[in-house]
């Protein structure tokens, strides 16, 4: 291929020269070495030497002519080759060539680069940093689809994307080289839910209590190994009980009490012989809680929510009642103090009045246990060989099992059963 | 008597909050240990008359006299040789070598007898030695003068390394030390000597093996030992004021090293910068980001884990660029917002 003849450069701060003449003409055979032409600066006057041997072609500039430096400015067309041949392929190089600067060239060069397929980022000359950026773009088709198959995400955001099953395709990233971030992905987490929120469908928007009911719920449900026990309590007693002190709380004018009360007072005092069903589960123990903090589920129109009565173990069934009857209230018309639903140890939940026989209830963490109880029905049962009507009740225990063992949940609801059946066995 | 009064109280006072350096807390530590146990004893070169080369030991031979404070030859194999033959025969020698680029003559005496002699013996034996010895850069003693080695014995099992940044720290690392039946490097900082920090008085000792995070924060992990703990306390003190909150962790000991609290650090700040002076190739920042993307931090990262470390070359002369070669405050205020900014 054609040398090409390059208005040499001969001082840092020159930017073009003047052809003085030309010492051989269009045509002309040169040797190595040979001299081509004059040339001046505004310092000095210097010769071109031919670079190569061969014949003179392409000549491009005249004598008086002010040339920038590096332009091409004529070709040596090496012996055994035409100029027609050479200028053909001489052409798309030299009009890229014409248009790179010298360092851009020689990197070009030097990365076996064709100069005239790098893009020139200010569309006149193409410098260094062209080429730089075209070196580092990818040429490989099958680079490219690697590139594009692969999906720039950090760990924590791809570990939350799965924890919240996102597809991570449909998030653009706002780190480094487009690299999706965790806060992209928890940004995108939650417009879906408004955007899968279609107009035929009746979606109704769930508030703090509903949000937060769901979260704990969920996560309750998944991290504690639940086990429930079942057992039946007959309930004779435990009414003629009630029966006996609201009469003596009409006359007195104090709080009627309730069967959840009863119940309050029942499950204080068997949790305090039974402290591992008063415990909390800690990834490095299990916390034994001093007092029995009976919480009671209360419904409410939009969700439920667990006041709590402290010590309930220590505390008489009059005041257990006036308290549980101050919490319900104060829980329907939500103007229960944090104070009054923190510190739970034991949950009750109560759907007796519902009518429901008997169901199995989430426990309430950190707790480790909560009694869902059923409604007092009466039904024929057998005692001493014989039938007969006795007012049921069926209660349920759910367990954090990795505290409770079977045994310890049975001992636990016996006494229970005992304590409805015999309340005054509470008097000990 | 009411002057009395007054003076005693002070001084009650200021045993609560009372400031001592680097140095005077680690004078402090050895004037206890060797107090508490007769089989303590110092050696080293010109740690007795002379009170060693950084003072550390200023006193000590008035105190103790010149058989448990014992000056020796300038012969660094010596004083590891008879450090280790001691601390087998009963003794608790605590050896002192001068800078701990002379290590190197140690080093056969330390990894290849000291090291493997409780392993070897099955358990017959043991080398509860202290070799304490300032590392570091930064007093323009040049390249043979300068070096910070730890990672070197970091990679030689049946060795411990610590690397105290503050006061407190050292005192009760180097007592921990002490106590210890296996043979500690003890890592100081030159340019740490003369900083200070409240040191309780008394004995009191800080657990090997047990990271510490000297600041809290939110936005970035830095990871860094020795003297790059309070350079990165001090970056944290700029970023601060740019709403970026730096949480500063130190190993304190590198080996056996125990990443349980990094890894919390991590997972909190899903971002961390692991910096030491020593050279970053080869170096102990290697171990901490391997600990922390080979562990349960992994899924919490949300940046690449970096190091800033020392340049692969010897420490120059040069004042210039002798600050060039390792990092400096604004190498980590650089480093750090470029993390957690995300521009790199």
């Amino acid at each position: 291929m054609a040398i090409p003849i390059i208005m040499p450069k001969f001082s840092m701060t020159q930017e073009a020269a003047t052809v003085v003449q030309w010492l051989v003409a269009e045509g002309d055979s040169v040797e190595k070495g040979d001299l081509l032409m004059e040339v001046e600066t505004d310092k000095i006057t210097m010769d071109v030497e031919a670079m190569d041997a061969g014949v003179l072609r392409g000549l491009t500039v005249k004598a008086g002519d002010v040339v920038p430096v590096t332009e091409v400015i004529g070709y040596i067309v090496p012996d055994g080759e035409t100029w027609e041949e050479s200028a053909e392929a001489l052409k798309a190089e030299s009009v890229a060539r014409a248009k790179a600067t010298p360092v851009a060239q020689r990197m070009a060069k030097a990365n076996m680069v064709d100069i005239g397929s790098v893009p020139s980022s200010n569309g006149q000359r193409i410098t260094r940093r062209d080429v730089e950026a075209f070196l580092q773009t990818p040429v490989n088709g099958n680079d490219v689809a690697a590139e594009s198959d692969k999906l720039r995400a950090t760990p924590a955001a791809r570990r939350i994307a799965r924890e919240r099953e996102v597809d991570l395709a449909q998030i653009s990233g706002s780190g480094p080289k487009g690299r999706i971030q965790a806060n992209d992905v928890a940004a995108f987490v939650l417009p879906t839910v408004q955007v899968e929120a279609e107009p035929a469908v009746n979606v109704v928007p769930f508030g703090r209590m509903r949000h937060t009911i769901a979260e704990r719920m969920t996560q309750n449900y998944q991290e504690i190994p639940h086990i429930t026990f079942t057992i039946s309590a007959d309930m004779t007693a435990t009414l003629e009980l009630r029966q006996r002190i609201n009469a003596h709380a009409e006359r007195d004018g104090s709080a009627r009490i309730s069967v959840t009360a009863v119940l309050a007072k029942v499950c204080g005092w068997a949790l305090q012989r039974h402290p591992l069903v008063n415990a909390s589960w800690h990834e490095n123990g299990i916390e034994m809680h001093d007092t029995a903090n009976i919480g009671v589920a209360v419904a409410l129109e939009d969700g439920l929510i667990v006041p709590v009565v402290h010590d309930a173990g220590r505390k008489g069934l009059s005041a257990i009642a006036a308290q549980v009857n101050e919490l319900t209230e104060k829980a329907r018309f939500g103007r229960l103090q944090p104070a009054e639903v923190q510190g739970g140890t034991f949950t009750i939940s109560n759907l007796g009045m519902f009518g429901i026989d008997q169901f199995t209830a989430i426990i309430n963490a950190p707790q480790s246990a909560i009694l869902a109880v059923g409604r007092t029905k009466k039904e024929a049962v057998v005692i001493d060989d014989a039938v007969e009507i006795r007012p049921m009740m069926t209660m349920t225990l759910s367990a954090d099992h990795r505290i409770i063992d079977g045994a310890v949940a049975a001992r636990f609801l016996h006494d229970i059963v005992q304590a409805i059946e015999q309340p005054d066995i509470m008097l000990w | 008597m009411l002057k009395q009064r007054e003076t005693a109280g002070a001084r009650e006072d200021s045993a609560e909050t009372r400031e001592l350096t680097y140095a005077q807390a680690i004078r402090e530590a050895l004037q206890l240990a060797m107090n508490r146990d007769e089989r303590v004893f110092m050696l080293g070169e010109d740690i007795g008359v002379y009170g060693g080369a950084f003072g550390v030991s200023d006193g000590l031979i008035d105190q103790f006299g010149a058989e448990r404070i014992r000056d020796t030859p300038i012969s660094e194999a010596a004083i590891a040789g008879a450090a280790i033959g001691s601390a087998m025969t009963g003794m608790r020698p605590i050896a002192e070598i001068q800078f701990m680029d002379f290590i190197t003559l140690s080093m056969e005496q330390l990894v290849l007898q000291g090291a493997k002699i409780r392993f070897m013996f099955g358990g017959k034996a043991t080398v509860p030695l202290v070799l304490r010895t300032p590392a570091g850069s930064g007093t323009g003693a040049a390249a043979q003068h300068s070096e910070s080695l730890e990672a070197w014995f970091v990679h030689v099992p049946g060795l411990k390394v610590v690397m105290p940044s503050t006061p407190y720290d050292a005192k009760g690392l180097l007592l921990a030390a002490i106590e210890d039946d296996n043979p500690v490097i003890f890592v100081e900082h030159k340019l740490l000597y003369r900083t200070k920090g409240h040191v309780p008085e008394g004995y009191y000792t800080v657990p090997l093996s047990q990271s510490d995070i000297k600041r809290e924060g939110t936005d970035l992990s830095v990871i860094a030992t020795s003297i790059m703990v309070p350079r990165a306390i001090e970056a944290a003190e700029i970023l601060a004021k740019k709403g970026i909150e730096l949480e500063v962790v130190d190993p304190r000991t590198l080996k056996p090293y125990d990443a349980t609290i990094a890894t919390q650090s991590v997972r909190k700040t899903g971002k961390a910068l692991v910096v030491h002076e020593a050279p970053k190739t080869g170096g102990f920042g290697a171990e901490v980001v391997a600990e922390l993307v080979a562990g349960d931090a992994f899924d919490y990262l949300d940046a690449p884990v970096r190091r800033l470390a020392g340049l692969d070359v010897p420490i120059p002369y040069n004042r210039e660029l002798e600050r060039a070669a390792v990092p400096q405050v604004e190498d980590i205020v650089r480093e750090a917002r470029a993390l957690v900014e995300g521009v790199y």
